[in-house]
């Protein structure tokens, strides 16, 4: 596994070079893009975690986690996973916010840590997507394609679970 | 959307403040907050630069294209009414694929325009509509990058060790939603 990474990077080089890609240049302005990718979503995170610090200290969070946590217990996701779930398909620096909780109270290599990253990764923010694709158009009925998209996020969320549990961390 | 929720969460916040006796404690929370979101961009940061840049060498190298073109026979079977918008919605999810979302969002824009063209002028979205935002909705993405990051930047011994469950968890989500829409599409029919 530790080989896959540098491997996939060699070979992606080599085979740029072969291609006669301008690599240094292509790297230099995709790396650029990060820097407005990262002031863009400073801001809504500012908002957000300030929301989670609020929450956190006051002890609402807690209290919410502790009334939520049986039900979704019930269907194992842990309950440190529970507001990750319910707030990744409105906002991606949202749940990056509480993805760092996670790997701060539980630890990135737990098993709450895997699933949460799992989780994250392998479902969008749902919301935003089809606010934008829609709005760009002008269409202002969805129809199934809300439905469609949840369904598909909690497919991704289950297998997440299942998988990280398999992963046996 | 996020306006409600985030006035409901500081308002929660502000009400256990306040319950607990110790509202002057609630200021300093949030500013805490702020400066951890400052703190976490900045950790982000060398990571993403690193993957976008390796990322964009990708397109440059044209397997954007490539890619696009190995999964346009299955995208034509799923999107029957809108052979026109083939080309930008492979392209999309070709970029996404590679993580570069900024590529992906333009392709986006002008594959739901070709779709609209297909479809005709209207108020509600079309099949191929609805199958096109829910493919985009499941992330089948290469390498999560930011996750990536983060898990980095929070001192993880393997960060890398979720590449692979989160590929097959997004391949499974992507199923789900391509099977969701057709079925739903011969419902409302």
């Amino acid at each position: 596994m530790s080989l896959v990474l540098p491997s996939l990077i060699v070979s992606l080089l080599v085979y740029a070079y072969i291609k006669k890609a301008d690599v240094y240049s292509a790297f230099i302005s995709g790396a650029l893009e990060a820097l407005p990718m990262l002031y863009r979503i400073l801001p809504s995170m500012c908002a957000m975690m300030a929301a989670l610090s609020l929450l956190r200290k006051s002890g609402a969070m807690d209290a919410f986690t502790g009334a939520a946590s049986p039900v979704l217990q019930r269907v194992g996701m842990p309950e440190e996973l529970t507001p990750l779930f319910l707030l990744r398909p409105f906002s991606g620096s949202a749940a990056l916010a509480l993805l760092r909780d996670i790997f701060d109270t539980c630890g990135a290599d737990s098993f709450e840590g895997v699933a949460a990253s799992v989780m994250l990764g392998s479902t969008e923010t749902v919301f935003y997507t089809i606010s934008v694709y829609l709005g760009s158009i002008g269409v202002t009925k969805p129809r199934y394609c809300v439905a469609a998209s949840l369904g598909a996020a909690m497919a991704g969320a289950a297998s997440a679970l299942v998988l990280s549990r398999m992963a046996g961390v | 959307m996020m306006n409600c929720i985030w006035g409901f969460l500081i308002l929660c916040g502000f009400g256990a403040f306040a319950l607990s006796g110790d509202p002057a404690a609630s200021v300093d929370a949030m500013l805490c907050g702020v400066s951890e979101a400052l703190e976490l961009c900045l950790a982000l940061c060398p990571s993403f630069m690193l993957w976008l840049g390796l990322m964009n060498v990708s397109r440059e190298a044209g397997l954007v294209e490539k890619l696009g073109r190995a999964a346009r026979p299955l995208l034509k079977r799923l999107m029957p009414d809108s052979p026109g918008a083939m080309a930008p919605i492979t392209l999309n999810l070709a970029a996404n694929f590679l993580g570069l979302g900024s590529a992906a969002t333009p392709f986006g824009i002008e594959a739901m325009a070709e779709l609209q063209k297909a479809s005709g002028p209207g108020d509600a979205a079309s099949d191929d509509m609805c199958m096109f935002i829910a493919l985009n909705s499941s992330a089948v993405e290469l390498l999560p990058t930011s996750v990536l990051a983060l898990r980095a930047a929070a001192g993880s011994a393997d960060p890398y060790c979720v590449v692979l469950p989160t590929f097959i968890a997004s391949l499974i989500s992507a199923s789900c939603a391509a099977l969701l829409c057709l079925l739903l599409k011969r419902r409302v029919k």
